[in-house]
This record gives C-alpha cells, sequence and structure tokens, in this order.
C-alpha cells in the first residue's frame, strides 16, 4: 500500500514545472558556482606554492641562525573542501612566523597572495550557500500544498476512504518529496564533483570523499527540515494560497532575516581593550627580561660593557667585524603581541676579537634560555586573554546562528569541510608545536649558544638539518565528531517537527 | 482606475501577508535604528578625539619649526563617520578608516626622510574569527526583504484574479485594459508602501530622538534621495511580479518562478558575479611592492653616495645635494604609492562594473553613495586627502618664501627657514562629503535602474494587454 501511495506522489511531484524548475535553478547555479570557486582555489593553490618556494630560497639566504626571524615562515594551505564551504578558509591568515620570541597564533598570522585588499568588499560564495538558499526554499514549494492542496482538492477525503493509517499516507508523502529534492542534489553535486575531478590542480583524497559525503547527508537533514516545517504549515492552513505565503514568509525569515539581525543585534565585537591588563602584565614580563639580562651583562667581567650610554644591548660587545646589529619588537595591543629582540650579525670576526667570542656565545645561550621561558609564561596569560577577547564572542555568535537550521547547516557543513574554527586553528596548533619542535632542535644541538648563531664565518648555518614543517588536515573522524552536534540537533528538529506534523494531521478533519 | 486601486488596496490590508510585512519591516527597522543608536556615538566620539590629536600632532611639529613641520607631515588623517551609516553600512570594515600623511622610511645621522602620502589597509578578517554575515541596513532591508514583499503582493494580482474569473469580470466593463493594470499596480504600490513607511518613520523616530546622533538639513536631503531610490526599486519589483503573474496560468506557478528569478537575480547573482569579477582581476602577477619601493631607495642613494664628496660639509653645494636627494626620494616614493592605489581602485571597479548585473546591487551602491559609506565615499575621502596634501605642501613652501633669510631649499634643515611657525596658521585636515559629487558618480546606477523599471514596466503592460482572459 506504501509503495502504491509514495508511486503516486512521485509521479504527481516529478511531472510538475517546479520539479523541473528546481533542477534546472540548482544545477545552473551550482555548476556556474563550481567553475568559480574551482579558478578561486586553484589561483589560491598557485599563490600558496609559490609562498612556499620563495620562504624556502629566503631560508637558504640566510648564513646565521639569528637569521631565521621572518624567514622561517609557515604557510597555510587552501583547503580543497573550501568549496563546499568557504567558512574561515580564505579570511583567517595562511602565512606565519615561526620565532622563539613569540607563540604563533591565528591573530598574528599575516596573508600571502592578495594583492588587493579592496577585493574584501565583495562577499564571497560557496556550494553550501547554494543549497542553503536554493534547496530550503525548493522544500518549501514541494510542501505548501502536500496537505493543504490535497485537502482543496478534495483527494485527501478520497484516499483517506480507504483503510490507510493516515501516518502511511505522510510517510508517503514524505519519502517522495524527499527522493525529488534528492534529485537536485545529488545532480548538481555530482556535476561538481566531476568538475572538480577535471582539475589537474585540485587533488581530493578518499577521505575527502567521505568528508562530502558527511555534506550531503547534512544537507538532506537539512532539506527534510525545511520539507517538514512547510508541510506543518500545509497541514495547519486551509487553503494552499495561503500555505504558500506563509512558507515563504517562513523562508524569509530562517534563511534571510534572522541571522543577519540576530549577528546585528548582539553586539559581538571583539573588544581587545578589556584586556589591556594582561598587555601590561606580557609587557611587565619582557621588562623583567631586560632587567635581567642587563644584570648579566654587568656581572660578566670579560663582556664589554655595552655602548652608547650602557642602554643599547643591541651593540656588538665591541666584537670587530660586526657588520650590523639588530632590534626587533612588537607591540600590538589588539592581539596581546609584545616581544622585543636584539642581536648581531659579524661576516668576519677579526682575530683580536677572538677571546670575546665565547662570553658572547655564552650571552646568547642565556638570553635565548630566558626569552623561550619568557615566551611560556606569557603565552600563559595571553592564551586566555585572546579565547576571551575573539573566540568567545565568535563562538556567542555561532550559538546565536544555531536557532536557525540555517547557523546548524552551516555549521555542520564547515565542520565537516574542515574550514571551522577548530579546522584552521588545527593549523595554527601544528604551527605551535613545529615551534616547539625548532626550539628543541636549537637546545639539542646548542644552536643558541654557538658560533653561528652571530657569526657566519666558521660554517654556517646547515637549514636542511632543521626539521621541515608539515600539516596535514585532521582525520574524518575528527571532522565527523564536530560535526556531530550540529547533525544530531537537526535529527532531532526532524523527528520532533514530522512528530508534529503527525498529530496535527491525525486530529484535523478532512 | 482609483476604484481598481481601493478595491486591490482593500483586498490586500485585510490579508495575512500585509500583517507579516508589516511586523518584519517593522522589526528589522527598530533593530536598525537601536544598533545604529548604540554604535554611532562611539564612532564619532573616537573620531573626534582622533582630530583634535591630529591637531595637536601638528601644533608640536609647528612650534619646532619649518623643516619639523616639512619632515614630519601632517600624520595621520582620519575619514569622518557618516551620520547615515545606518543607510548603508557600505563594507566600512574593509577599508581604511585613515590615510597616512607621515610616512617614514629612513634616517641617516644628518638626514630624515621627508613624510609621503601613504593609504594603509584595513584587514579586519585577520584578527576576526566571527562568522560572517550582512549587517542589517537600510540596503539590507530594501534590497533583499522589501524586494521579497513586493513579489509576495503581486505574485497573484492577475494569475489569482483569472483563477476566481473576476478578472473575467472586470474586464467586462468598459476600462481598458492599461487602466486596469495600472490600478492594480498603484493598488499593490501603496500596500507595499505602507509597511515600508511605517517602518522608516519609527526608525527616523528612534533615531531623531536621541541627542546623540544629529540629522542635518543635508541629511534629510539624502534621506529623501534614498527613499525615492527605494521606491523605484520597489517598482521594479512590482513590474517583475505582475509580468510574471500575466504570463502565467496559475498563482502558484507564478510566485514559485518569482521566487527562483528573485533567488537567483537577489541571492547568488551578486556573489558569483562578485567571485568572476574578483578573479579576473586579480590575476596579475603580484609583483612585491616592497622591493620595488626599497630598490627605487637602492638606485637614488647609490647615486647620491658617488655625488657624495663634491660639496664640502656645510656649503650650500652641498645642502643642494641632500636636498635633492631627500625630495626626489619622497617624491618616487608617494608615486610608487599612488600608482598602487590606483591599481587597485581600477581592479575594484571593474569589478564593481560587472556585478551591476544584478538590481539588487545596484540599489546597494546607490544607496551607499548617498548614505556617504561604501567605496565611491572612501574615493572621496581619498581625494579629500590628496588636496589637503597639496594644500600642506604649498603652505610649506609659502612660509619658506616669506623668510628673505632662507636659503629655500628643501629637504635639509639647514636650508629651510628657522622661524618659528604659528600652529594656528598650518592648513588642518576636514574630511567633508559632498552631495553634488555623489549624485555624479551614482548618475550611471540610477540611469540603470530607471531603465530595469521601464522595461519591466512595458513588459507587464504588454504581457497584459496581450493576456486571454
Amino acid at each position: 500500500m506504501l509503495k502504491t501511495l509514495i508511486g503516486r506522489e512521485l509521479l504527481d511531484n516529478l511531472m510538475t514545472f517546479r520539479f523541473a524548475a528546481a533542477v534546472f535553478i540548482t544545477l545552473l547555479l551550482v555548476v556556474a558556482n563550481t567553475i568559480v570557486l574551482l579558478k578561486d582555489y586553484e589561483q589560491r593553490l598557485t599563490a600558496y606554492n609559490t609562498a612556499v618556494q620563495e620562504s624556502r630560497e629566503d631560508l637558504r639566504e640566510e648564513k646565521t641562525y639569528a637569521g631565521y626571524s621572518g624567514t622561517l615562515v609557515a604557510h597555510r594551505p587552501p583547503n580543497p573542501l573550501s568549496i563546499f564551504n568557504l567558512g574561515l578558509d580564505k579570511q583567517v591568515g595562511n602565512k606565519i612566523e615561526v620565532y622563539h620570541a613569540f607563540v604563533p597564533t591565528i591573530w598574528d598570522a599575516e596573508k600571502h597572495g592578495m594583492d588587493n585588499p579592496f577585493l574584501n568588499l565583495f562577499t564571497s560564495i560557496d556550494i553550501v550557500l547554494v543549497f542553503q538558499g536554493v534547496l530550503s526554499l525548493l522544500a518549501l514549494i514541494f510542501a505548501y500544498d502536500g496537505l493543504a492542496g490535497e485537502r482543496e482538492r478534495g483527494t485527501l477525503r478520497l484516499v483517506l476512504t480507504h483503510p490507510i493509517q493516515r501516518g502511511y499516507i505522510l510517510l508517503a508523502k514524505y519519502i517522495s518529496a524527499m527522493l525529488c529534492l534528492l534529485v537536485p542534489l545529488l545532480i548538481s553535486l555530482l556535476l561538481s564533483i566531476i568538475l572538480l575531478t577535471t582539475s589537474t590542480t585540485l587533488a581530493l583524497r578518499a577521505d575527502d570523499f567521505l568528508r562530502i559525503g558527511g555534506i550531503v547527508l547534512t544537507s538532506l537533514l537539512y532539506v527534510s527540515l525545511f520539507y517538514l516545517i512547510g508541510l506543518c504549515i500545509s497541514a495547519l492552513t486551509r487553503r494552499t494560497s495561503t500555505a504558500l505565503m506563509l512558507c515563504m514568509f517562513v523562508w524569509g525569515v530562517l534563511v534571510l532575516v534572522y541571522p543577519n539581525l540576530i549577528l546585528t543585534a548582539v553586539d559581538i565585537v571583539p573588544k581587545p581593550n578589556a584586556q589591556i591588563s594582561v598587555h601590561n602584565q606580557i609587557k611587565q614580563m619582557w621588562e623583567q627580561l631586560d632587567k635581567e639580562n642587563k644584570q648579566f651583562i654587568r656581572n660578566d667581567g670579560v663582556l664589554s660593557p655595552p655602548s652608547r650610554g650602557g642602554e643599547d644591548l643591541a651593540a656588538g660587545f665591541g666584537l670587530e667585524g660586526v657588520e650590523y646589529t639588530f632590534w626587533q619588537d612588537e607591540d600590538k595591543p589588539s592581539i596581546l603581541l609584545y616581544f622585543h629582540q636584539t642581536g648581531l650579525y659579524a661576516g668576519k670576526i677579526k682575530a683580536e676579537s677572538e677571546p670575546q667570542v665565547p662570553p658572547v656565545q655564552n650571552y646568547y645561550g642565556f638570553y635565548n634560555r630566558e626569552t623561550i621561558n619568557t615566551v611560556e609564561r606569557t603565552w600563559l596569560v595571553r592564551k586566555p586573554a585572546l579565547e576571551a577577547i575573539y573566540v568567545q564572542p565568535a563562538n556567542l555568535g555561532r550559538m546565536l546562528l544555531r536557532f536557525s537550521p540555517v547557523g546548524l547547516y552551516d555549521a555542520a557543513t564547515e565542520a565537516w569541510a574542515g574550514t571551522d574554527l577548530e579546522g584552521i586553528q588545527d593549523f595554527f596548533g601544528t604551527v605551535q608545536r613545529y615551534r616547539r619542535a625548532v626550539v628543541d632542535y636549537f637546545y639539542d644541538k646548542k644552536i643558541f649558544e654557538s658560533r653561528q648563531w652571530f657569526a657566519a664565518d666558521k660554517g654556517t648555518a646547515d637549514w636542511d638539518a632543521l626539521p621541515q614543517f608539515s600539516f596535514h588536515r585532521s582525520d574524518t573522524g575528527i571532522n565527523a565528531k564536530r560535526a556531530l552536534p550540529d547533525m544530531l540537533l537537526l535529527l532531532t528538529m526532524n523527528v520532533i517537527l514530522f512528530t508534529v506534523v503527525l498529530l496535527i494531521f491525525v486530529k484535523s478533519e478532512v | 482606475m482609483w476604484h481598481i486601486a481601493k478595491r486591490e488596496l482593500s483586498d490586500n490590508l485585510n490579508s495575512l501577508r500585509f500583517a507579516l510585512a508589516t511586523v518584519l519591516l517593522l522589526g528589522l527597522m527598530l533593530t536598525n535604528a537601536v544598533v545604529h543608536l548604540r554604535e554611532h556615538p562611539e564612532r564619532v566620539q573616537q573620531y573626534r578625539e582622533r582630530v583634535s590629536g591630529h591637531q595637536n600632532h601638528i601644533a608640536a611639529h609647528a612650534s619646532n619649526g619649518l623643516y619639523d613641520l616639512a619632515q614630519e607631515g601632517p600624520g595621520y588623517l582620519y575619514k569622518k563617520p557618516s551620520n547615515l551609516r545606518f543607510c548603508a553600512e557600505g563594507s566600512e570594515t574593509f577599508m581604511s578608516d585613515r590615510a597616512q600623511a607621515g610616512y617614514h622610511r629612513w634616517s641617516t645621522d644628518t638626514l630624515k626622510s621627508f613624510w609621503i602620502l601613504a593609504y594603509p589597509s584595513a584587514t579586519p578578517n585577520r584578527d576576526n574569527v566571527r562568522p560572517e554575515v550582512t549587517k542589517v541596513d537600510w540596503g539590507f532591508i530594501i534590497g533583499y526583504v522589501l524586494s521579497l514583499v513586493a513579489l509576495l503582493f503581486t505574485f497573484d494580482s492577475i494569475s489569482g484574479e483569472r483563477e476566481r474569473g473576476t478578472l473575467r469580470l472586470t474586464l467586462s466593463n468598459a476600462i481598458p485594459r492599461h487602466t486596469v493594470l495600472i490600478g492594480k499596480f498603484l493598488g499593490a504600490f501603496i500596500s507595499v508602501s505602507i509597511p515600508f513607511i511605517l517602518g522608516v518613520l519609527v526608525n527616523l523616530l528612534v533615531i531623531s530622538t536621541s541627542s546623540d546622533v544629529h540629522l542635518d538639513a543635508e541629511a534629510w536631503g539624502r534621506l529623501g534621495i534614498i527613499f525615492f531610490i527605494a521606491v523605484l526599486y520597489t517598482c521594479l519589483f512590482l513590474a517583475l511580479g505582475m509580468l510574471v503573474s500575466a504570463r502565467v496560468q496559475r498563482s502558484a506557478v507564478s510566485l514559485v518562478v518569482l521566487l527562483l528569478v528573485w533567488v537567483v537575480f537577489v541571492v547568488f547573482m551578486p556573489s558569483t558575479l562578485a567571485s568572476i569579477a574578483g578573479r579576473s582581476t586579480s590575476s596579475g602577477p603580484t609583483y612585491d611592492f616592497s622591493e620595488r619601493s626599497w630598490k627605487l631607495h637602492e638606485e637614488l642613494s647609490s647615486d647620491y653616495y658617488a655625488n657624495y664628496d663634491e660639496g664640502p660639509e656645510g656649503s650650500t653645494k652641498r645642502i643642494e645635494i641632500d636636498g635633492a636627494y631627500v625630495t626626489k626620494d619622497a617624491e618616487q616614493q608617494e608615486q610608487l604609492h599612488e600608482e598602487r592605489l590606483n591599481r587597485r581602485i581600477a581592479e575594484v571597479h571593474r569589478a564593481r562594473a560587472i556585478t551591476r548585473l544584478s538590481p539588487v546591487t545596484i540599489v546597494q551602491n546607490l544607496i551607499e553613495s548617498f548614505a556617504g559609506t561604501g567605496f565611491e565615499r572612501h574615493l572621496q575621502f581619498l581625494e579629500n586627502v590628496k588636496t589637503y596634501a597639496r594644500e600642506f605642501r604649498t603652505f610649506i613652501v609659502d612660509t619658506d618664501n616669506a623668510d628673505p633669510e632662507s636659503l629655500h631649499i628643501f629637504g635639509v634643515r639647514t636650508g629651510m627657514s628657522q622661524e618659528p611657525v604659528s600652529p594656528e596658521a598650518v592648513p588642518k585636515f576636514e574630511d567633508t562629503l559632498n552631495l553634488s559629487k555623489d549624485f555624479n558618480t551614482a548618475a550611471t546606477e540610477l540611469l540603470l535602474l530607471t531603465l530595469f523599471v521601464l522595461v519591466l514596466l512595458s513588459g507587464a503592460y504588454l504581457a497584459f494587454v496581450r493576456v486571454e482572459v
């Protein structure tokens, strides 16, 4: 019996104008956007490859180890699944310095490639956004006359004269409509995947297909939710035109108005000034280091006292052959970044200064060790403060968005694609571990207190022996774990709505 | 005709859609006003502080003499926040709110680089992990919500009557068809306008009651123009609704068609076109700006050091060489910055030209230009900055010329006037908005929008005249 019902419904749905229009529009939008997004991805990938190459060459040119500041750089590759959900992939920085004087975070990152910041003016698009708008609209268009229409035409009464349970009728309607909605979804996705596989630069791995499968599953839950919303409205109203009108308003509110309205109304702008005391605290720690540093130099009898009034630590300790000294500092209160470093570069140290060299080496061993300790101490206060400034408001915003199915859908697909905040943080976590590895390597090989740290005359820095940076996106399992809560929420909403529709329908008079 | 309009109006006023549209628009407009009142005073306060900081900066350097002033430059110049920002957010966060008229690059024991005009770029995204949304401003409300409401009011205006058979009844009277169409159009227009006008009134009422936000006569004029644009845009969608409604047999099909057209043109076209435009323009080679800048400076300084020994220390000849070096360097670097800026602007202009295919982009650009936000406004600000920079430099030259003891060689302390400069005499930067300029930049888009409306209106007319009842 169920089969007959589904068959009838399917036939009814498939032969309509709206089905043809649905398939056409989805295909058009998805294919057009895939082509555009693919080109965009390729361009970002080229920029990434060039940047990696250039950074590698820059590093090779440094003769002393101290010169690695600013040239040892980790680049974040573009995520191929950002075509499906762009998330934060494009907007967050993708070039990050690895240096022992600060812990790299998402906020310290800069951008390679992007030459024209004005192009940010234009909004970006991805495939999930297309589904989000079009599929939800289509689901409602399929659902609005599901019950109201049959009631109007009187066919509902006819069907119910047969000994069939009302639940079956509803189920048949649901299944057939979902099958019809699956067609545009799957065809368009298939076409876009075919387009993606024709590209030579974009290589989808096996687990990427699993992730895409996750996105499809989430899309299905999302579409089904909107279908049920439509059916609910249809069961509640007498006339189809009223049902359609209501559906459109509900769509407008849920998809268009609510997400924008709620984030405009609730203030989630980061407020770095609230944590300014932390910045001062960090500054104090560095001043402490500065003091200890001066103390060390004063206590050391062999090192020449720093020149220029005893204040300038960057001076060359009276070494003959120093080509330049440097003083490097960063002070960005908005991201609580503060550090300063001094150093020198000697091309060839003259023989008469040779006795000076071991104390200088000793000094740099001390200075770098203390710097790293200071960084560890500042990180303890900087990390929670950064979370409070940036992550908490962002999470609040995402939480508020979840009151609309659109927010849930977006969050779940972002998690599958790995372009959500956690996915991006994975990269920066890897960079932080890499920085640790580099520091450990420097400790291991005693590079901080080596002659090669500041002088290039007796052997230069060996960059090939340095640990190499590599980043792999998290496993599909982790993506699934991150997407699961939102998907479960979507599923629960589906179940609840289905029950509600069933109750209304069972109770309603024909 | 009025009779038809009145009947249409009374039909609409009692309907569910009217109630829903009113609630929706009122809610949005109210939120917009409240948010504006929360954010705007802070912005104005910040701008005031920055301007006074700028003036202090000038005063401090003026008291150190002409050389200091000419070397340091006027410092940061700030963009004035528009008091109509609630009309259009205009992606202001993506554009810098300042220009740097005092960018220093190097100094030697005796010489310092002169100031140049540089254009820092805003990168709010970099340290921002918030979800990306469109701010609810008038541009959003008009562009998206009002257009959707207009479609919902007209999709059944003809097909619905045909379905019910009342169209035949109306046409059996001795009324020409175009009168019926105009009557229906007016009726729908008035019923869409009522919730919108209500929303606008509530919005403006809330905003104008606050003492922090002051709207002057010019602002009201601009609001009037924006309202007119909104009306024109609504007409566009009303005409579209009527056109489809006349061509299609059933009203449900009509709505489906309209919604799909709306989704494609309003929701997706702007972003897809923008992606296409952004890609096609930024595909050029990304040459390294800082490298070029450094190379230019390097060439110049090697030339300079080659001639270093020609004049003995302190002689006029030496001062001339030094001065030429410093001024040439500043000129070159400023030109480099300017070139980069112009290239970027040209790219955005090209991209914006493509996105104009979508009516919603046109209307949002228009609202932005008249609200004094957005890209065109940014260009105006940059223009103001350049004018001011010229003024400032002329002032330095004039002041120097007025001193007979000066050598009139710029770039070196000893070559310039040693007289103290009165801080009051130094020109101050004042960012202004100019309505006639806005009109000029908006003219094309206004014409384009009108053209769209006319085409659709005549389309609706033709479709209705030929319709079989």
